[in-house]
């Protein structure tokens, strides 16, 4: 199968899925900048957490697909540049731990998900800075 | 399409869970035998894509194993406390030839890539969001196997005895890719070598679209693909190659696939584990 074309101005789409209205990520990466209140607190959370292999933040990667907050409840749609990364249950529990900490959440539902899949398009302009100063120039 | 697990009713669960067994298997299996030949491979590149590719393959494992945890299986019982008997990959992914030939290793990752780009088409239409999501992230990390695969035969092919290796292995490895395409027969039943079963569970596969195309469609697109390459290759299809009784589908494995999972489920043993632990929130809980 052919690798998907990257689509500069947006996540890649997949030719075989019907884009229902309302799908749920059609602007990525989210960044929580438009965030107020428990949520942006989670935000912030998320923001602490870095890949373990580069000091930039899972925000600033682009991982993150979905952030829903309600009820002392914190949701988080996330995916990883990688299938078969080696940092999965590292950065999982992570997510959790760090948003367990925020006052106010008392319980935290970590959803992998993969679609649509990560490409560098979704690193946001503050993580390729990051990047290029650990040495790694990020060009789309 | 189905969004979630309770879209579906439970002859179709247990299409699913079959469905999934199946591909995650397949993934995982094979990804431990191209670990074995990463210690024998030619050259250092060709250690690192294996080992690249097996890396892959493991991923891609997971991804199809939580899809079965909406049914309530988790990864690491499904790895560690499932019964051997109960894994459905092909015998094609579970021969073992550490101490083989190069060109069976090629050669496996040749038949089993053409059969995965198939596969895959036909998952990326697949009824059941979870699984039709995955596809993407999976089909653009294989691109690059079946590239390897192809110039690893290309160069094999260069000198004859390279040749007569090549198609030595391809006569010996192409029935057991027959098996991609068997039905299996769903697991945790305790049932094997039920015919009757597996097509049972194939039709409702294909009938909810849990798979846009039959088992029979993709083996006859995968025989035009591996003809034609292997006419263009030179190399000579076996004729009148049957399916193997053993087809790992129908919950019958040759003996290497024993020895593996005593392999890979030694150090859990030996650490006195019973049971698996969850250590993190399970991923896909809605």
């Amino acid at each position: 199968m052919a690798e998907p074309t990257p689509d500069t101005e947006g996540p890649t789409l997949c030719p075989h899925t019907e884009y229902a209205p309302g799908e749920p990520h059609p602007e990525l990466p989210l960044t929580g900048a438009s965030a107020i209140g428990l949520e942006a607190e989670v935000w912030e959370a998320l923001r602490a957490v870095e890949d373990p292999e580069m000091p930039v933040s899972i925000v600033d990667l682009g991982l993150i697909y979905g952030v829903d907050v309600g009820g002392g409840t914190a949701r988080i749609d996330l995916t990883l540049t990688y299938s078969g990364c080696p940092a999965r249950d590292f950065i999982l529990q992570e997510v959790a731990w760090r948003i367990e900490q925020v006052d106010g959440i008392d319980e935290v539902d970590v959803n992998l998900v993969w679609y649509p899949p990560w490409t560098v398009t979704n690193v946001t302009d503050a993580g390729r800075e990051a990047l290029e100063r650990f040495g790694l120039s990020v060009s789309t | 399409m189905y969004e979630t697990i309770d879209a579906l009713n439970e002859t179709q669960h247990r299409a699913l869970e079959t469905l999934m067994t199946t591909m995650a298997d397949d993934e995982f299996v094979i990804a431990e035998r191209y670990i074995e030949w990463q210690v024998h491979a030619p050259s250092l590149e060709s250690d690192l894509a294996l080992a690249n590719i097996a890396q892959d393959e493991l991923g891609h494992a997971r991804l199809w194993y939580d899809v079965l945890d909406d049914l309530g299986h988790t990864e690491s019982a499904l790895l560690y406390e499932r019964d051997p008997a109960d894994f459905r990959h092909s015998t094609l992914c579970e021969l073992s030839f550490e101490t083989g030939d190069w060109a069976d290793a090629i050669v496996r990752s040749y038949l089993y890539d053409a059969a995965e780009t198939i596969r895959l088409d036909a998952l990326a239409e697949s009824s059941y969001r979870p699984i039709a999501s995955r596809v993407p992230k999976i089909a653009a990390e294989e691109a690059f196997h079946l590239d390897h695969a192809v110039a690893w035969l290309e160069r094999l092919l260069e000198a004859d005895d390279g040749r007569q290796r090549v198609q030595a292995a391809f006569d010996r490895l192409y029935p057991h890719a027959l098996t991609l395409f068997e039905p299996a027969v769903p697991p945790r039943l305790g049932v094997h070598d039920d015919d009757l079963a597996a097509a049972a569970v194939e039709a409702t596969i294909v009938d909810a679209g849990l798979r846009s195309a039959s088992l029979d469609e993709m083996a006859d697109e995968w025989r035009t693909t591996v003809h034609d390459t292997a006419e263009d290759l030179g190399l000579e299809v076996p004729t009148g190659a049957t399916v193997p009784t053993m087809t790992g589908r129908n919950g019958e494995h040759v003996d290497d696939w024993f020895e593996l999972y005593d392999d890979f489920t030694h150090t859990y043993r030996e650490l006195g584990r019973t049971h698996t632990e969850r250590i993190m929130p399970t991923p896909d809980d809605g």
